[in-house]
């Protein structure tokens, strides 16, 4: 046995660490492809609408209808913080009626939306997940494959489409009860009248808030079901599996949420003013 | 399963269309759109808008009466804002709009009011007068076109204001910069150099008062005398009638030369008086020129007073030059044949 030159050695062990560099960003970077793949494989299969179709309104009762006593008590409590909260920061700074213009813009820009979505992340991503998770651990879905049936366009597309036109209602319900209870909040806790909360309501409202608040929320209601459904879709390992799918689904909605908030207010919001 | 689906079907549409019914609605109120045409819309023509956004309200005489409706650019140079107003709004005679900030918080409004109720500003005044100029061109077509200008901004204002009180501190620095400790020694040598001059003043004054007191003196004697005169005057013509037949003329023409003679000796007096007076002036004057003149050596710097007041070196140079005498005279008279070396061979 002869040592190998040395010039060998260093590039095996250069070519060693290169590769290993490429495995981690393959790693990295596959999951953005998978999760392409799947979201093209989900619009594909949009057209098989016979499919689909017949599904959509219990999805839409399931994960929209049922969701909706959460997004408007998560509003409730939201508005009435937000009027405090404004009182507070501002105090005798601004004129009392600017607590209107704060919960106003900051309801229907940002928190309705934001917090509904991340409730819902929570009720209709583990929902999906663990639903079609389960499917996958009892062959359920082998099953719907044998007998020929497309699970992307029977079990994926109407929950995605369904969560899609959804959160918009729910979210659209939370800035109105949002914007009424810190009306109500505005009256009673803060002695502010009613035409002095409607001024700054009015003050700077613009139709665009509204838009921006839905259009976001139906991303969000796309991302959380299409994160739902291929975390249920991947699930191995039984009802341990289930778990770790929910967990999963939950997470990255939520993480995904923050992203497209922000991703939307850059497109949207950057170099925007009111007039 | 067919009625499940159905009864969702059914509760999900009901949401949906409660829900967006709700929404336009509230955005529909919120927005205060005019759904039943119930409004009146008013085209102003304007340079510009300021900080006029959609929405804003406009005010008449201090009511809302409306709100901004549209903001576009207009011909070349103007910008046309369109204002829906409420149906029973009437506008003002000979209307104008100003658009102004409304508070410090960005809200801006547009007002309507009377062109004579334009505040009295040249350009403001000016800049709708052209735009009525440009309202009343056969071209416009738009109807109802009120002429429109821009308020100053309260954030001009204060722009304005914080130039000022930039220059208002930079005259402080200069007022600094030129009353510096120099400044303050000088200003301290001055009042110094006043207070002696008020005593010389002082002093002269109550030279002059006793001059006065002299002449006032002096000038009660000559009155004295000049009644005595008149005294005597006044017997001189109660005897006139009768001097011709008792013979005493030559005695009144006596008394008469007696009265001329003191007279003659108090006007003499009362000029030596006024010659005292005049030179007592002359001397005053003088000396006021004198301090003046003094005061100015003084203060200047070519002087050697001035150099002595103003140069603490040659203060400091002179001082030591006479300590260095003293050491020079007490050498020499201690060891005098350093210095004095007489030879007789």
């Amino acid at each position: 046995m002869t040592t190998p030159p040395a010039p060998t050695a260093l590039s095996e062990r250069l070519h060693e660490r290169i590769t290993a560099l490429g495995r981690v960003t393959r790693q990295l970077i596959e999951p953005i492809g998978t999760g392409a793949r799947f979201v093209r494989a989900v619009v594909r299969a949009t057209k098989d609408t016979a499919q689909w179709l017949p599904e959509f309104s219990t999805h839409a009762r399931v994960l929209g209808v049922e969701s909706l006593p959460i997004g408007v008590f998560i509003a409730l409590f939201t508005g009435i913080v937000l009027a405090l909260l404004a009182s507070y920061s501002v105090g005798n700074l601004v004129p009392p009626y600017f607590v209107g213009t704060l919960v106003q813009k900051t309801i229907t820009l940002e928190l309705a939306p934001v917090l509904t979505g991340l409730a819902l992340a929570g009720r209709v991503g583990a929902n999906i997940a663990a639903e079609l998770g389960t499917m996958r651990v009892t062959e359920q879905i082998d099953a719907l494959e044998t007998l020929t049936f497309d699970p992307m366009s029977h079990l994926v597309v109407p929950r995605v489409l369904a969560s899609a036109l959804m959160f918009p209602i729910v979210v659209g319900m939370a800035m109105l009860v949002g914007l009424l209870s810190g009306w109500v909040a505005s009256i009673v806790l803060l002695d502010i009248s009613t035409p002095q909360f409607l001024k700054g309501v009015r003050l700077f409202f613009q139709p665009f808030d509204v838009q921006y608040g839905l259009v976001k929320s139906a991303s969000f209601g796309a991302a959380v079901a299409l994160i739902g459904c291929r975390a249920g879709l991947n699930t191995r390992g039984g009802a341990q599996g289930v778990g770790r799918s929910a967990t999963r689904a939950v997470v990255i909605s939520a993480v995904m949420i923050l992203v497209l908030d922000a991703f939307w207010a850059i497109v949207w919001l950057s170099g925007r003013s009111l007039r | 399963m067919t009625t499940s689906k159905r009864t969702s079907d059914f509760i999900v549409g009901l949401t949906v269309l409660v829900v967006t019914v709700l929404i336009v609605a509230a955005v529909l109120w919120v927005k205060q759109a005019d759904l039943g045409g119930r409004q009146r819309h008013v085209v102003v023509r304007t340079r510009e808008v300021g900080g006029v956004a959609l929405g804003n309200p406009v005010v008449i005489r201090g009511v809302r009466s409306g709100r901004v409706e549209s903001i576009a650019l207009g011909a070349p140079g103007w910008v046309t804002i369109t204002l829906g107003l409420e149906r029973g709004v009437q506008l003002p005679p000979d209307p104008v709009v100003l658009l102004a900030a409304a508070s410090l918080f960005g809200e801006w409004q547009a007002i309507i009011t009377t062109a004579a109720g334009v505040p009295p500003d040249r350009d403001l005044r000016a800049a709708i007068a052209e735009a009525r100029t440009q309202s009343d061109t056969p071209s416009d077509t738009q109807g109802d076109t009120l002429a429109g200008a821009v308020l100053p901004d309260i954030a001009q204002l204060t722009t304005v204001a914080g130039r000022l009180a930039g220059d208002v501190a930079k005259v402080a620095d200069r007022v600094q910069v030129a009353f510096d400790d120099a400044a303050a020694r000088e200003l301290r040598e001055s009042i110094r150099n006043f207070a002696h001059l008020s005593t010389v003043l002082a002093r002269t004054i109550d030279v002059q008062s006793k001059n006065l007191d002299q002449i006032s003196g002096d000038v009660h004697t000559g009155l004295t005398r000049i009644s005595a005169a008149a005294d005597r005057l006044n017997t001189f013509s109660t005897r006139m009638d009768s001097a011709t037949s008792r013979g005493e003329l030559q005695q009144i023409v006596s008394s008469s030369q007696q009265a001329a003679r003191e007279l003659l000796t108090a006007t003499t007096n009362l000029r030596d008086m006024t010659t005292k007076l005049d030179r007592t002036e002359a001397r005053l004057s003088t000396v006021i020129a004198r301090a003046d003149s003094v005061f100015m050596k003084a203060n200047g710097t070519t002087g050697t007073l001035g150099l002595m007041m103003n140069d603490p070196a040659l203060y400091q140079q002179s001082d030591s030059l006479m300590r260095e005498l003293r050491a020079l005279v007490a050498d020499v008279k201690k060891n005098p044949r350093r210095y004095l070396n007489l030879r007789v061979f």
